[in-house]
């Protein structure tokens, strides 16, 4: 048992001490130090925002040690890409070997990537049976965590890739938490400039049965023309709180998918903000959720649809065992400014369990009538019963036939996912709650 | 002056001296782990519901009591406090009721 | 769909209720401003009983301890001391047009309705500021026992049944306005239909504001006894002032085993009104509760028509159509709460904005753990008229049972330059062929509505093109 010390808690001391045994530039060290002071400065959600009404951190492990060193992240680069100048590497390392390139991928809190007309309108708390929860116009509440992770990350991923290089090999990056009862916030930060193409798998994994506090921050931002692929694989331990914050920019012209595969942890709550800044930007947002026991899987999504002729489509897809609860909550908006906009946010939950439960709710605001299409749809149920008895006849089991349905039903998304490697990796993850393909292939 | 008449052993002594309590008053009670509302009637009858609102988690111990109906004070939903029936919206699940009774000074409820 | 009428284009004014009535001499004024005493006095006007007195100033200090909301539309600019509580013109309600006040039905008059109740109608009420100044029921359904009156009449007439019921749905505390209205209320309808009883022509009530900064606060309670049915009208126009008035009303429903009740509003308050309402009803096994809520008019609507399904095989609808012209922030919705196995739900909502207009929809389908077999779909679509229009859509789903099926689709979309280039083609003007396609947008909620509302509503858009369009 490691004696807590001093040294390891969550504050600036702490963190100022990561920096020194790192051996970080000044201007690194004082960017910590300013998103300290505004993680600080950003209040905790109160659970009265409406993106926070229905997970509450009152059980968040805050008493932990912070992840002092955790084991580099598992990252191969082929020399080629390398010497093409392709990055990809431990954030750690690459601050030391690329710090320029960092300094730029590393967003410091001063600067405003992007407007915000509607600051005034922002929502306080609801009350009353009669009475709702406020619109959101974005998730500043997720901002705590975002600042937390760029004040006290003492890991993560870093990925460069140059102007019109395409990478054609699916990069993959794992990182483990090695040990309970700490507290870790990686950073992911892609950078891909004009033209630039890859594909990236980021998997995190921490170990069952130990409080972990999970703080995992993704930043992903696109040139123009670029072409960016990101999964976000998460097999986090049945203890840990997954409190995670995504930003991807979509530059002009740029195509860019996510895709979060929440399978571990204990509760999960992330933050995604797709930012569609530059005209002519597409955005496919894609979720697999297969959650069981008493899991708990809350996703907000913003799709800030700020530029002209962009594309932004969402499909979360959910599938719940025992007494596991999804709830979504994503606002697609459409900016007064932005002319001939399609963007669409579907978010489907399959019911597995009597216990089971979901909360989808897809919000738009529109503030244009120039849309080329704009629409959402929830749904929440049980398998079909016909579907079920259907699989029966050709001969499955009836929890053969559940798994198979729930295979087909997640295809919508595993099908969008165009990198062989990443899709298989994906299916093995899921196999857990859904089995594996042999089933279908057998009825094929 | 009591609801059920139910055997004396099988009861929790809810630490309120009979007594103390107001009359058209409910108020918190911790028992055996269980938090309960424990109310006393204008007209003298003692009577325990569980203590959460079955709406949106009010904590109807500290809401009012009209009658027999117990107001949540975070929405305004009424419980019976001797059944635990929903006597007015937004809740629609009852809660549970507990029979009560004193003991001497003592309230005692049936969990 | 019906066609546009040239005639109207002659008129400047798109809002034709815009009239205040000058002669109105008001029999009690009590000053502007709420207090405690305040409260007192409209008990003490009204002749009511000690629970009532009392259940008011518990209503006014929950309305006092509460926020303001901060949701939805922009509420910053009432200030409740600036608000008349209580103007009555009459001390009474009569049963004979001939009876009302010359000045009081010249406006009714000329709103049509002593028309229109001799053609259509079952009955009739009529409400000028806080009092109900005429009701009238048809006398056959008076023999079968269907009670409506005033909500007033109906506390000291049938003071039992009102005492079992009043509260019961929406209680005091359930939110700030319900809060203030139970604090205030006066008039409503008051209508109870007796076990087996079918109204088969709707009952109307017409509320009308006329005085400056006024509040009204009516209060409808509605009890369909097992088995039987009723459609009950509400329509609402207010003269069109420089400074705001609001209204603020609460309407409780409760549908017994069997029982059908449909609650049709056609919501026309000019652009100076906050319309602040909460509406909410309960459904017994069997029983069927429609809203169909048509929001035209006012300068923000909060609405959320409710329904709670108790009962096995309940089921619910809210038809919803919002316009929203330049200035008006249409926020209205539905809410379903699935109680019981085997309930079934539908929500349709169909929204337009024009110019700065904005309309949000807002609604919530939530169905318990247990609650087996139950469906709820939900539909909204928006049309964007301008491309200074803004339209939301908030939809909260929670569900916590797995047998059961459960949807929402959306779409914005705006009037196609291929579509109404096509109709102009035809000879129509920019005005006729967008309200051409506005009407057939919302053609499937308005055929659910009395022919005659049917017309209006489609005139009323067709209007309100003619303000904006070209």
């Amino acid at each position: 048992m490691t004696v807590r010390s001093e040294a390891t808690r969550l504050d600036l001391d702490a963190i100022l001490a990561v920096s020194e045994a790192n051996r970080e530039p000044d201007w690194l060290r004082e960017l910590r130090r300013a998103w300290w002071q505004r993680a600080e400065a950003t209040p905790w959600p109160t659970g009265k925002e409406e993106e926070w009404r229905r997970t509450s951190l009152e059980r968040l492990p805050r008493d932990v040690d912070l992840l002092l060193d955790p084991p580099r992240a598992e990252i191969r680069l082929d020399e080629s890409l390398a010497a093409n100048g392709v990055v990809f590497a431990d954030l750690r390392d690459a601050v030391h070997a690329h710090p320029d390139l960092v300094r730029r991928a590393l967003s410091a809190p001063d600067a405003t990537t992007h407007d915000a007309p509607d600051a005034a309108e922002h929502p306080l708390q609801s009350v009353g049976s009669g009475e709702w929860g406020p619109g959101v116009t974005e998730f500043d509440s997720h901002d705590k965590f975002w600042a937390l992770a760029h004040a006290a990350w003492t890991g993560g991923t870093f990925l460069y890739v140059p102007a019109d290089v395409a990478v054609d090999d699916a990069l993959l990056a794992r990182s483990i938490v090695d040990r309970g009862n700490v507290a870790y916030f990686p950073l992911t930060l892609v950078l891909a400039e004009h033209g630039a193409r890859v594909t990236l798998l980021d998997e995190h994994r921490s170990p069952d049965g130990e409080p972990v506090w999970f703080g995992g921050v993704v930043d992903i931002r696109s040139g123009r023309e670029a072409y960016v692929r990101y999964a976000n694989l998460q097999r986090l331990g049945d203890a840990t709180w997954n409190i995670g914050a995504q930003r991807v920019e979509v530059g002009p012209s740029a195509d860019v998918t996510t895709l979060n595969a929440e399978i571990g942890s204990a509760v999960t709550k992330v933050g995604l903000d797709v930012r569609m800044t530059g005209d002519g930007g597409t955005s496919r947002v894609l979720g697999l959720l297969a959650a069981g026991d008493d899991q708990h899987i809350d996703i907000n999504a913003f799709q800030d649809l700020a530029a002209s002729h962009v594309t932004s489509d969402l499909l979360y897809l959910s599938a719940l065992y025992e007494r596991a609860r999804a709830a979504f909550y994503g606002v697609t908006k459409v900016r007064s400014y932005a002319k001939q906009t399609s963007s669409y946010q579907e978010c489907r939950n399959l019911l597995l369990s009597p216990e089971a439960g979901a909360e989808p709710i897809p919000v738009l605001e529109i503030e244009t009538n120039d849309i080329l299409r704009c629409g959402h749809g929830a749904t929440a149920g049980a398998i079909d019963p016909v579907q079920l008895f259907y699989a029966q006849t050709r001969g499955l089991r009836p929890d053969e036939a559940e798994r198979m349905i729930v295979r087909g039903f997640f295809e919508q998304v595993v099908h969008q996912i165009d990198s062989e490697p990443i899709k298989v990796r994906v299916l093995e993850a899921l196999a857990g709650r859904i089995g594996t393909a042999d089933v279908i292939e057998g009825v094929a | 002056m009591t609801v059920e008449r139910a055997t004396a052993t099988s009861g929790f002594a809810t630490g309120l001296r009979a007594s103390d309590v107001t009359p058209g008053t409910v108020q918190v009670v911790e028992v055996d782990g269980r938090s309960l509302c424990v109310g006393l009637t204008e007209d003298g009858e003692w009577g325990a519901i569980d203590n959460v609102c079955t709406h949106d988690g009010g904590v109807l111990g500290d809401g009012e009591l009209d009658g027999n109906a117990v107001e949540c004070p975070r929405h305004g939903g009424r419980f019976d406090l001797f059944t635990g029936r929903v006597l007015a919206l937004p809740p629609v699940r009852p809660v549970r009721a507990y029979a009560t009774r004193v003991e001497g000074e003592d309230v005692v409820v049936e969990l | 769909m019906a066609l546009p009428n040239p005639a109207l284009s002659q008129i400047p004014d798109s809002y034709k209720y815009g009239w205040h009535d000058a002669e109105m001499k008001p029999l009690h004024v009590m000053k502007k401003g709420l207090n405690a005493q305040v409260v007192e006095e409209i008990s003490r006007i009204k002749h009511e009983p000690e629970w009532m007195t009392k259940l008011r100033l518990k209503a006014y200090r929950h309305f006092e301890a509460r926020p303001m909301p901060t949701w939805g539309g922009d509420l910053s600019q009432i200030d409740f001391q600036d608000i008349y509580y209580y103007v009555t013109a009459t001390d009474k309600a009569v049963q004979s047009w001939d009876d009302v006040p010359d000045y009081i039905r010249r406006t009714y008059d000329k709103l049509g309705i002593p028309e229109a109740e001799k053609k259509y109608l079952a009955g009739v009420g009529g409400q000028y500021d806080s009092e109900v100044v005429y009701h009238n029921i048809r006398e056959d359904l008076e023999k079968q026992g269907v009670l409506f009156v005033g909500t007033d009449e109906g506390l000291q007439r049938y003071p039992e049944i009102f005492k079992e019921y009043f509260g019961t749905v929406i209680p005091p505390n359930d939110n700030k306005l319900a809060a203030l209205n139970t604090a205030v209320w006066s008039g409503g309808s008051f209508i109870y239909v007796p076990k087996g009883v079918h109204v088969e022509l709707p009952l109307q009530a017409y509320f009308r504001i006329n005085t400056e900064n006024m509040g009204q606060f009516e209060r409808t309670l509605i009890i369909a006894d097992e088995g039987s049915s009723v459609h009950y009208v509400e329509g609402c126009t207010a003269p069109t002032y420089s400074t705001a008035s609001l209204h603020s009303a609460v309407v409780e429903i409760i549908v017994k085993k069997g029982a059908r009740v449909r609650y049709t509003t056609i919501q026309n308050w000019s652009a100076n009104v906050y319309n602040l309402v909460t509406k909410r009803s309960t459904v017994e096994e069997d029983g069927i509760m429609e809203w169909v809520d048509c929001n035209l008019g006012s300068k923000l609507t909060m609405k959320y028509p409710s329904i709670y399904l108790l009962g096995e095989r309940a089921h619910g609808e809210v038809l919803s159509i919002a316009f929203a012209a330049d200035g008006q922030h249409q926020d209205a919705g539905g809410k379903i709460i699935h109680a019981a196995p085997n309930t079934t739900s539908l929500i349709t909502s169909k929204s337009i904005s024009q110019g700065t207009g904005r309309t949000s929809y807002r609604g919530l389908v939530k169905v318990y753990p247990g609650c087996k077999r139950s469906k709820s779909t939900v539909r909204c679509d928006a049309l964007l008229l301008s491309d200074e229009a803004r339209s939301d859509t908030y939809p909260y789903m929670e569900i916590d049972e797995e047998d059961v099926t459960i949807g929402h689709e959306a779409t914005v979309s705006k009037v196609g330059s291929e579509q109404l280039f096509y109709l102009m083609s035809r000879g129509l003007s920019e005005a006729e062929a967008s309200g051409m396609i506005v009407n057939g947008f919302i053609e499937p909620i308005v055929k659910e509505l009395p022919m005659e509302y049917a017309v209006e509503m489609n005139r009323l858009i067709q209007l309100s093109m003619e303000g904006a369009v070209g």
